[in-house]
């Protein structure tokens, strides 16, 4: 049985797809901490669902669906960035206008575009079985970069998130930074609806993370913990897919749940031991 | 005299077009040790918010004659997320700029600073905890010492004697004392009669500023001010809270 479970990585679209996973994991790892901590996952939400309307345009125009999904959710998170700075209208109805709004657009594209119709399925959910070397390529270019990003610009981006306003009395480009994390977030969030879909995008970037913070509180320590945790739910949840023949990105996503409820029900217990021996 | 560190004159803001201070004439001189009060509501931490550089101005001028200061701010409690996952010592070393803005980390004898700032205010035990598992009292050591790191010369509290208990008042207020002779403070509250024995000067802050260059001040005055006073007898000092624009 074993044997069997592993023999499966003698498949070259397997090991593509474990390698996309792992990818996929260390990106969000990133990215997901930013936005769980800074509390924005709902802007997430807005880019992720905006950018179909790029998709849709993209297909009409017979461009790549993922260049013009990249461009729909840059401009998105820049939008959403500026409004939130200038403070005009109220967040939260912003992103639901455009969460809407490109969902609606990409839709009328698609229905629009003459003869040949794209599968809607590949988007929504995700092709992580079919990806190709030059969509790892790409994933991995993004990660290495982000890695750099991240550990060179540690402070001031930690600073920006935490503390905006008093990270500006020290002299920081705030805006800058927010800016330009605005736009990494949202070619995250592209790359990786190549690999899990518009459906399941968000998870990825918020359920390892939410299961590192069980572990600790220390955003320099969840990166690599929700690197780990992603990277080690999705792979398993690839393998289940297999096994039980069901599509993979929504196993994958179950199975990060799944390791979520474990962990998190296991810390409940310690805690409970522990304070049950301190009183005791 | 000496020079001040800052002058406003005439200033005037607000938000969306709708004006929350005007008339504001202020300076600040570097042994200054100004309370700042004024009702809920009344444009104080605004009025740091303008010195800080955070909030453009409508109208008026505000310039600093012997150049940029270096300032130490301690937001309001309300304004930063306790949930955050940062630690203590993450908190504390951000009151450090940079050396070179491409590769900003710190240099080692930054670090060795930062050492010595929670050693100093007692924090080192909790150095590695997220700034969650704090108490009240340890959280605002923690914004003092990320306020204090640099040595600024202009000190701005906004409420740092809120959620706290009253050990870590007193602590903070000796502190206090002790800092003024080294830097100018701006301790905000809206409670006047435990900060009035402490600080030098006191300025008024309701829609307008009304600067009392002393710190007696009397219910009077305050009244002129613009700043309702309640007084609540506890204890020896009488203790006036200033009415909440809520209450009314
Ligand atoms: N970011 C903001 N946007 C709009 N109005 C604000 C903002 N911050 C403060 N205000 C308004 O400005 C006035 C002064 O607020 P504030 O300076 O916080 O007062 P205080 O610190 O004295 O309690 C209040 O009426 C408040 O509602
Ligand atoms: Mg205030």
């Amino acid at each position: 049985m074993m044997s069997e479970l592993f023999s499966i990585f003698e498949y070259q679209f397997f090991r593509n797809a474990v390698a996309a996973a792992v990818l996929t994991s260390i990106i969000a790892s990133m990215v997901g901490t930013y936005m769980v901590s800074r509390k924005i996952v709902f802007i997430g939400g807005g880019i992720t669902h905006a950018s179909f309307g790029g998709i849709g345009l993209a297909y009409y125009m017979g461009l790549n669906p993922f260049a013009g999904a990249a461009v729909f959710a840059v401009m998105t998170a820049l939008g959403i960035e500026w409004l939130s700075e200038k403070g005009k209208v109220r967040e939260d109805s912003a992103i639901a206008v455009l969460w809407s709004l490109g969902m609606a657009l990409g839709i009328i594209f698609v229905f629009i575009t003459p003869g040949y119709t794209p599968n809607l399925m590949t988007f929504l959910f995700g092709s992580i079985l079919s990806v190709g070397k030059g969509d790892l390529l790409l994933l991995l270019i993004f990660s290495v970069l982000l890695c750099i990003y991240f550990v060179v610009f540690f402070r001031p981006v930690l600073y920006t998130a935490f503390d905006p306003e008093f990270a500006r009395t020290k002299g920081i480009a705030v805006s800058a930074y927010r800016y330009l994390m605005s736009i990494i977030m949202a070619l995250a969030i592209v790359l990786s609806i190549r690999t899990v879909g518009i459906i399941l995008v968000l998870s990825v970037f918020t359920i390892p993370q939410i299961t590192a913070m069980i572990f600790t509180r220390d955003f320099s320590r969840v990166v690599p913990w929700a690197a780990a945790l992603g990277a080690f739910g999705s792979v398993a949840g690839l393998m289940a897919a297999y096994v039980l023949d069901i599509p993979a990105s929504a196993a994958v996503i179950f199975f990060l749940t799944v390791q979520f409820l474990i962990i998190k029900a296991c810390s409940l217990l310690i805690r409970n031991i522990k304070r049950k021996r301190v009183s005791g | 005299m000496s020079v001040p560190l800052l002058v406003m004159e005439n200033v005037s803001t607000g938000y969306n077009s709708r004006t929350v201070l005007e008339e504001v004439n202020l300076k600040v001189y570097p042994d200054d040790f100004i309370g700042v009060i004024g009702p809920n509501g009344g444009g104080k931490t605004t009025l740091v918010k303008i010195i800080l550089g955070l909030q453009p101005i409508f109208g008026g001028r505000i310039h600093f004659p012997s150049g940029r200061i270096k300032t130490g701010y301690l937001p309001q409690a309300s304004q930063v997320d306790r949930s955050f996952p940062i630690t203590v010592r993450d908190v504390v070393a951000s009151g450090l700029k940079s050396r070179n803005p491409l590769f900003p980390h710190l240099s080692s004898s930054q670090k060795k600073r930062v050492d010595r700032m929670l050693d100093e205010v007692g924090l080192k035990p909790v150095e590695y905890k997220p700034i969650g598992e704090l108490s009240g009292g340890q959280l605002q050591k923690t914004f003092l010492s990320r306020a204090l790191i640099e040595k600024p010369q202009l000190l701005i509290l906004d409420e740092p004697n809120s959620h706290v208990d009253k050990n870590f008042e007193q602590e903070l207020y000796s502190w206090l004392n002790e800092l003024s002779r080294e830097m100018a403070i701006m301790l905000i509250s809206h409670d006047i009669g435990t900060i009035a024995p402490m600080v030098k000067t006191i300025a008024c802050v309701n829609h307008s500023m009304h600067y009392h260059p002393s710190n007696q001040i009397s219910e009077e005055v305050l009244k002129v001010y613009n700043c309702p006073v309640d007084i609540i007898a506890h204890g020896p000092i009488p203790h006036r809270v200033l009415k909440r624009h809520d209450d009314e």
